[in-house]
């Protein structure tokens, strides 16, 4: 009838330490570095445009998580409590080397991404599909370029050897891209 | 000036935070520009996930080396216990650590770095769980990859190690006239720019002294209660079972001289009081013995114008030490 006694309640300890089966978006520290590192990464470089300094502010961030994990049981780390604290930093670390206050205002107004909701997946298909056409409709060596950096994440040394053309041209081909799709993708630009 | 072609580098954060400040900046000049930076970013946000690979993996291990404690010991909280040391003068330090704390935080890959100004003290745990006690005017750089192949940190000033044990990585202090690999241990170690030398004292265990590129074979070891004064010509001096009570007197906040050469007594009253001492030419050759237990400025300037038999003036930061003339 009843089941065995193996099924114990999880001790306050293990329950702290493990990610909570209610809440998935609650992490231990390694889960949400491995979860949330990349898009805080970017997020922060949204702010202070040096992907060394973004780098170094999510680290910093996961550094004072750590050392303050005893104190708050894990409980803090969800995505909300996260991109907040980053974001906080980046405007703190702005303030701090006295970047343009239009600027900085500017920054304190950008949201963090939103979590996809099941009504996105329709749009972010159409999406989708509108990106590869626009991509495709590009010229050649734009296109090229455009592919190989955005998609392969060569730099642009890597485009210019494999390209067989100066890093200049490379540079000119990636402006044009971008300003292309800016025009072809218009309608999508801000839909998500 | 910069043009529309750079709000890209910023947006895939392909430039140093300086430039990166100075594009911000053209950008907050006109609202066009702003515009323009949210229509390419929304098509780099669109067209691909990442503006770039950050790695992970990577990433990772970097702050795994660094993640267990790198903190500073606030100043005023529990001071640690040297080894041989009575536990004295408590009191003293207290007062000694009262300054704040200078804490950089560099950019990009840099290393952290630790200082302490004039007459303040402070104790850093490392990653590993090694300790270091920072002594007067002194800053402890920890590069980035510490603790990866090996623990090595730079050092200006003066500090006291106790090293955690690690065969495999091994723990190196480097300074400007040459570096000191522990052979499982506790050691000070003075490195003050000024005086062109470094200075060893081990306090237990052992430890290797090599000169500036430090691969080179060890050019002296040390073993407890041996000091090593290494000089910028890579000549070195060793001295047995020196006193480690004076020479670590500073690590209780204390600062004790025994037949010491004036200019180097006075040089630490500089450090610890924060004063630019003169002295008559005189005095050139005294040699010094004395203790002063970080008391005022005004009291140790006193207590050493005794021991040296001179008139001491004072106005702010300046101090002057004259002869005292006999009048016959």
């Amino acid at each position: 009838m009843s089941e065995p006694s193996r099924y114990a309640f999880p001790s306050p300890q293990s329950r702290s330490a493990a990610p909570s089966v209610a809440d998935p978006t609650q992490h231990t520290w390694e889960s949400a570095f491995q979860t949330h590192y990349v898009d805080l990464c970017e997020y922060v470089l949204r702010f202070v445009g040096s992907a060394a300094a973004a780098e170094d502010l999510v680290h910093d961030l996961f550094l004072r998580l750590w050392d303050s994990r005893a104190r708050r049981g894990g409980m803090e780390l969800t995505r909300a409590y996260l991109y907040v604290a980053a974001k906080n930093r980046a405007l703190k670390y702005l303030r701090h080397r006295r970047v343009a206050t239009a600027w900085i205002e500017r920054a304190a107004r950008a949201e963090p991404p939103t979590a996809s909701s099941p009504e996105d997946l329709y749009l972010r298909r159409e999406l989708a599909d509108a990106v590869r056409r626009a991509i495709a409709e590009l010229p050649a060596r734009c296109r090229e370029v455009f592919v190989l950096r955005r998609h392969q994440h060569l730099s642009y040394n890597e485009i210019a050897a494999r390209a067989g053309v100066s890093l200049g041209t490379v540079k000119s081909q990636m402006w044009r891209a971008t300003v292309l799709l800016k025009e072809k993708l218009a309608p999508y630009l801000f839909i998500l | 000036m910069f043009e529309q072609a750079d709000l890209l580098r910023l947006i895939e954060g392909d430039c140093s935070p300086e430039e990166a400040a100075a594009i911000q900046a053209w950008i907050a000049v006109d609202p066009k520009r702003g515009e323009l930076w949210d229509e390419l970013r929304a098509v780099w946000r669109i067209t691909g996930d990442t503006t770039r690979a950050w790695g992970i993996p990577e990433s990772l291990r970097r702050l795994e080396r660094t993640k267990p404690s790198l903190e500073l010991v606030a100043p005023g909280r529990r001071w640690w216990t040297v080894s041989w040391a009575t536990p004295a003068a408590a009191a003293a330090i207290a007062v000694l650590v009262a300054g704040s704390l200078i804490w950089f935080f560099p950019r990009g890959g840099a290393p952290r770095a630790y200082a302490t100004t004039h007459g303040q003290l402070s104790s850093l745990t490392l990653p590993d769980g090694s300790r270091v006690l920072l002594g007067v005017d002194t800053r402890v750089r920890v590069p980035r990859d510490y603790g990866g192949r090996t623990r090595t940190l730079d050092l200006e000033g003066e500090a006291y190690f106790v090293v955690a044990y690690d065969a495999k990585r091994p723990f190196i202090v480097r300074t400007e006239h040459g570096s000191t690999q522990d052979l499982g241990t506790e050691f000070a170690v003075r490195a003050y720019r000024e005086e062109a030398s470094v200075e060893v004292v081990v306090a237990e265990g052992s430890v290797a002294l090599r000169g500036l590129n430090g691969a080179e074979p060890a050019l002296v070891t040390l073993q407890r209660r041996e000091r090593a004064v290494l000089d910028s010509g890579g000549g070195a001096t060793v001295m047995h079972d020196v006193s480690l009570a004076n020479y670590l007197a500073w690590t209780r906040g204390a600062l004790l001289f025994d037949d010491a050469p004036l200019a180097r007594v006075i040089a630490q009253l500089e450090r610890w009081y924060d004063l630019e001492i003169e002295t008559d030419a005189a005095l050139a050759n005294e040699r010094v013995t004395i203790s002063l237990m970080s008391r005022s400025a005004d009291e140790a300037v006193k207590a050493l114008a005794q021991v040296l038999n001179v008139r001491a003036t004072r106005t702010g930061r300046l101090v002057r030490f004259v002869p005292v003339h006999p009048r016959h």
